[in-house]
This record gives C-alpha cells, sequence and structure tokens, in this order.
C-alpha cells in the first residue's frame, strides 16, 4: 500500500511539475501579410482582409465586410485546426468574438476564455483589419 | 557462455526511454492555459506513458533469451505484475483528463464531449475498445479472480492485451498532439513498437518452432520417483547447442491430443547431455497427473532455455537448500557446481523425497554432503531450517554462496534464516514460481 501512494504521489508530482513548467513559457504573436481571395459582396459592401495572426495552435485571419462605415460581417479565413480540438475551439469561440465585434464595431474587445491565443489571433488580424482602412 | 542482460541495465535502459517520452512531450508542447490546457497536457502525458509503458510490459514478457537469463523468468513475471497495474492505471487517467480538458477547452460537459470525442475524432472509438480490454485483462489478473481461474484460461484471456494494443495504436497519431505534425516522433514511435513486436515474433514463435526442428524432441520415457512425482525423460539432438545450464527451466509442450494447447515451465532436474533431458514433476494438478502417462515417442515443443537461477562462478563453497520438489534443479546443480558443495534437502515425509540413491552417489563420488531433513515441523521440535541449525548443517555458511529452491513460505523463511546466520543477500540465489 505504501508503495501505490509512493507511486501515485510521484506520478502526479512529476506532472505537475512538467505542466507547470509549461504554463510560464509562452511565445510572442507574429503578424505576416498573406494573400486573399476576393468575396462576393452585397452592393455597398467592401471587403478588408486582415494580416494573418499566428498564434501557438497556428495561423488566424478574418475578413471584415464593411458597409457605409460600419462593420456588417466578419469572415474567418484562417483558423487552427491542426488537431479536432482546434476546432471544438473555434466553433466555441468565433461566433462569441464577432458578435462582440459586431456590438463594439471595433478591436476593443475581451478574448474569450479558453481561447486565449485565438482570440488573440482573431483580436490582431480584425485590428490589421481595420487599421487597412475598413 | 551466452550473453546476459542484469536488471540494473535493463531499468536503466526502460528509465532512459521514459525520460525520451517526456522529452517528446516537453519539445511539441508550447504553452499551457487555463485548467482545459493543464488536463489535456496531464492526458497527453499519462496517455504518451501509458502508450510507452503497454510496449515495455510486453517487452519483459517476450521471453528474449539474454534478459531471461541475466534476469530471471520469476523476476520479470513480478515486474511485468507491478508494471500493468501502473500501465492499467496510467491509461485510465488519460482517458479521464482528456475527456474532462477537452470539456473545458470546448466549453462542453464531459458527457457531450465524450460522445463529440468518440464520434469524431478519428480512432478514439477503436481506442476506447482497447481500455475496456486492458480493463478486463487487469480484472481477471487481479488476485482474487486470478485463483479462481484455470491457469490456461487466464493465459488466452491475457492475449487479448495485443489486441489492445493493435487497437489503440492508431488515435496515438490521429489524435495525439506530439505526433500530429512530427513524422520523427511517429518514426521512431513506430520503430519500438515494431523492435518489439519483432522480439516477441522471433522469440516466442520463431526459436521455439526452430529449435522444434532442428532437436527433433521427443519423450524418451516416464519414471515414477514417488507415489506423486514422475520423471520425463526427453531425448533430441544436438542438445548442448541449447547451452541449458543446471537450473534453467524448459517451457513444455507435450504434442498429445489433451495437452498441446498448454505448456508448462518445469526445471531441468539432472545436466543434460547431448541427446538427453529429463524433468521430475509433482502431481500438482490436471496437468501434471496426466503426464505420468505419456507415451514414449510423443513429440514435445522445448521452448528455453530460461532462467537466471544459475551457479555463479565465485570459487567459494556452495550450499543448496531444497524444499520439496524444489530439488530438481538443484539435483542438476549438485552434480554440476564445481568446489565444495553442501546439500540441505528438506521434505515432510520419507515418501516424498526423490533422487535418494542419485543424490547419495553424486555426494560419494565428488565428496560432497548431503543432509536430509525430514519430518513436520512438530516431529522434528521446532524450525528444522533455523539460523542455528543452518550453521550447523553447513559449517562456514557465511562465507558461501547459495542456492535456495523450494515453495513460496519456505523460500521466505529460509531466506529470512540465512541472513541471520550472517549470509548477504546478494550471494542467496533463489526463484520463485507461483502460476
Amino acid at each position: 500500500m505504501r508503495r501505490v501512494i509512493l507511486t501515485v504521489t510521484a506520478t502526479v508530482a512529476g506532472l505537475v511539475a512538467l505542466l507547470s513548467f509549461k504554463t510560464h513559457s509562452s511565445d510572442p504573436e507574429r503578424t505576416v501579410a498573406s494573400p486573399t481571395t476576393q468575396p462576393t459582396l452585397q452592393p455597398g459592401e467592401r471587403a478588408v482582409t486582415g494580416n494573418v495572426a499566428n498564434t501557438i495552435y497556428g495561423p488566424v485571419q478574418v475578413r471584415v465586410l464593411v458597409k457605409s462605415h460600419k462593420i456588417v460581417k466578419v469572415n474567418i479565413l484562417e483558423q487552427p485546426q491542426s488537431t479536432n480540438m482546434d476546432v471544438q475551439i473555434g466553433q466555441y469561440a468565433f461566433p462569441r468574438l464577432i458578435s462582440e465585434t459586431l456590438t463594439s464595431q471595433s478591436a476593443r474587445i475581451d478574448a474569450v476564455s479558453g481561447a486565449t491565443y485565438t482570440s488573440g489571433g482573431y483580436i490582431n488580424s480584425l485590428q490589421s483589419a481595420l487599421d487597412n482602412g475598413a | 557462455m551466452t550473453a546476459a542482460i542484469g536488471p540494473r541495465a535493463l531499468l536503466a535502459a526502460i528509465g532512459a526511454g521514459a525520460v525520451a517520452v517526456l522529452a517528446l512531450w516537453w519539445q511539441s508542447t508550447l504553452s499551457i492555459t487555463g485548467l482545459g490546457g493543464w488536463l489535456t497536457g496531464a492526458g497527453e502525458i499519462l496517455g504518451l506513458l501509458a502508450g510507452y509503458g503497454v510496449i515495455i510490459l510486453v517487452l519483459l514478457m517476450a521471453r528474449i533469451a539474454p534478459i531471461e537469463r541475466g534476469i530471471g523468468a520469476d523476476r520479470l513475471a513480478r515486474w511485468h505484475a507491478t508494471g500493468g497495474r501502473y500501465v492499467i492505471s496510467l491509461v485510465s487517467a488519460h482517458v479521464l483528463t482528456i475527456v474532462w480538458g477537452y470539456a473545458a477547452n470546448a466549453h462542453t460537459n464531459p458527457v457531450t464531449e465524450t460522445g463529440s470525442l468518440l464520434t469524431t475524432y478519428p480512432d478514439v472509438l477503436m481506442a476506447t475498445v482497447a481500455w475496456g480490454l486492458l480493463l478486463g485483462v487487469a480484472l481477471v489478473s487481479a488476485r482474487a479472480v486470478r485463483k479462481k481461474l484455470r491457469y490456461e484460461t487466464w493465459y488466452y484471456l491475457h492475449l487479448y492485451t495485443y489486441l489492445a494494443i493493435a487497437l489503440a495504436f492508431s488515435h496515438q497519431f490521429a489524435d495525439g498532439a506530439s505526433f500530429v505534425s512530427d513524422v520523427a516522433a511517429r518514426f521512431w514511435w513506430a520503430a519500438l513498437y515494431a523492435i518489439v513486436g519483432a522480439l516477441v515474433l522471433w522469440y516466442r514463435v520463431v526459436v521455439p518452432a526452430r529449435d522444434f526442428v532442428r532437436h527433433g524432441f521427443r519423450v524418451a520415457g516416464v519414471r515414477h520417483e514417488a507415489p506423486r512425482t514422475v520423471s520425463i525423460y526427453i531425448k533430441g539432438r544436438r542438445l548442448r547447442e541449447l547451452e541449458a545450464a543446471p537450473g534453467q527451466f524448459f517451457r513444455w509442450r507435450f504434442l498429445t491430443r489433451g495437452q498441446w494447447w498448454q505448456s508448462h515451465p518445469y526445471s531441468l532436474s539432472a545436466v543434460p547431455n547431448d541427446e538427453l533431458m529429463r524433468i521430475t514433476v509433482q502431481d500438482v494438478g490436471d496437468h501434471s497427473a496426466g503426464l505420468s502417462r505419456l507415451k514414449p515417442g510423443t513429440r514435445v515443443i522445448a521452448e528455453g532455455p530460461y532462467g537466471a537461477f544459475i551457479p555463479v562462478r565465485s570459487g567459494r563453497p556452495a550450499l543448496l537448500l531444497a524444499g520439496g520438489v524444489g530439488i530438481t534443479p538443484l539435483r542438476a546443480m549438485f552434480a554440476a557446481v564445481s568446489g565444495t558443495v553442501t546439500l540441505i534437502y528438506r521434505a515432510s515425509t520419507w515418501q516424498d523425497v526423490v533422487f535418494q540413491a542419485e543424490l547419495d552417489a553424486i555426494a560419494q563420488a565428488r565428496g560432497a554432503t548431503v543432509h536430509y531433513v525430514v519430518g513436520t515441523r512438530s516431529d522434528l521440535g521446532g524450525d528444522p531450517l533455523s539460523a542455528t541449525t543452518l550453521r550447523q548443517l553447513a559449517p562456514g555458511l557465511h562465507r558461501m554462496d547459495v542456492y535456495l529452491c523450494g515453495p513460496p513460505g519456505m523460500t521466505g523463511s529460509a531466506v529470512a534464516a540465512l541472513t541471520e546466520a550472517g549470509v548477504p543477500r546478494r550471494r542467496i540465489h533463489y526463484e520463485s514460481f507461483e502460476f
């Protein structure tokens, strides 16, 4: 029994140690320009594509549709999807980010909890689109 | 002398492999955030360790000749059992942390997430079946259940682990964050599995089949040694090439209608020569009872030799300490150990004593000593193998190499008495078999 307790404790301690070391390190997010494809537009709409924002899970890129100085739609052109979990997180986070964007009409929105990096990528790409004249 | 890999070398190699597995996780993981990240990270580490552990468990049981000789089948089996309990815990913890962590990341509850894992993540369904199989195998190996099963039933159920390992393999590459985008990691991981698989195939299938053809083992005859004990002589060609040492055992499969499907480990009870080997079996189960009816000429598959219970060449005098049918490997050693040798043979009745004429003849031929300690504890007035009596029977005991073979209870108390008599643990050699 003592050996069992010892083994379990050692395993859990090792896990916590490994995980907590990883919690402290983080990567800066960089932004890189990328080519775009043309969307089909409604009359009076203008499309502005944001830069690609690289996150640790993969690149995020958005396109903003603007109609008379108002953001009417946000498309996600690129999102992390190397694992199913990335896709799941995206499915959860992007609708929330987009609805916040449409409400605030700016890139000053809060990150979705549990999707901090993806949110960061979204906000960066969105900001660059707005800077590019949306 | 055949090569041998000792316990320290093997444990060091296994430990180094585990560190490499953790390093793989370390370099493939960039950063962790939130509860979901922590749980998912823990799940990944647990999964990687479980995937590594399960193949190491197979390696321990692959009957690799140098490992069998250096560590001993009994100790390998104990490591396998202990390791098995650990790995099944790792697998189960992996499942729970992954479900919980993914649920936290996707902002769903664990039940919904379980559904989405099973239906949308590649190969997770197969891996879940594998987990169920492993839990089943763990259940039938638990001491309480194991005692109620026939050895063969348990053994064949245990083979389901191979299926479980195969089913669980693909989800590691399809869903494992450390493998998805790392070709080199996938290559080395697959190589590890392939090498262990090849070793299993080689040592458990190819070598026995090759030896069967090369040596043509057949039953030469059966001799009744005592009311419940028989010796079986097995003949074959060029048996010296097997390099079997006294004290070692083979796994024997007698190809008769009733017995071909089971194989049992029995020690050689005489030093083998180029044409003949002998084993001696006490009637303890339905299998050993059938052995007394073996017909000469019956074909035999002999797998081995196995076991690390072999004489060391230390130049020290040797004490052989046998309890009951544990005499068999020591009978072989008695004729083969070099230098001064003393044999103490413990049995509860004179009817159970086998090889008495042989032992006396060997003792006389090489000037060795045999002590028969026969009778129940009450007949003999106390512990017949206490430190004091052992010292009297084997003067200079503390300088000797001791070889001990007997039932588990006797082995335990004899080790304690020998230690008390001043024999260092490293000079007490024993092998314990419980199936």
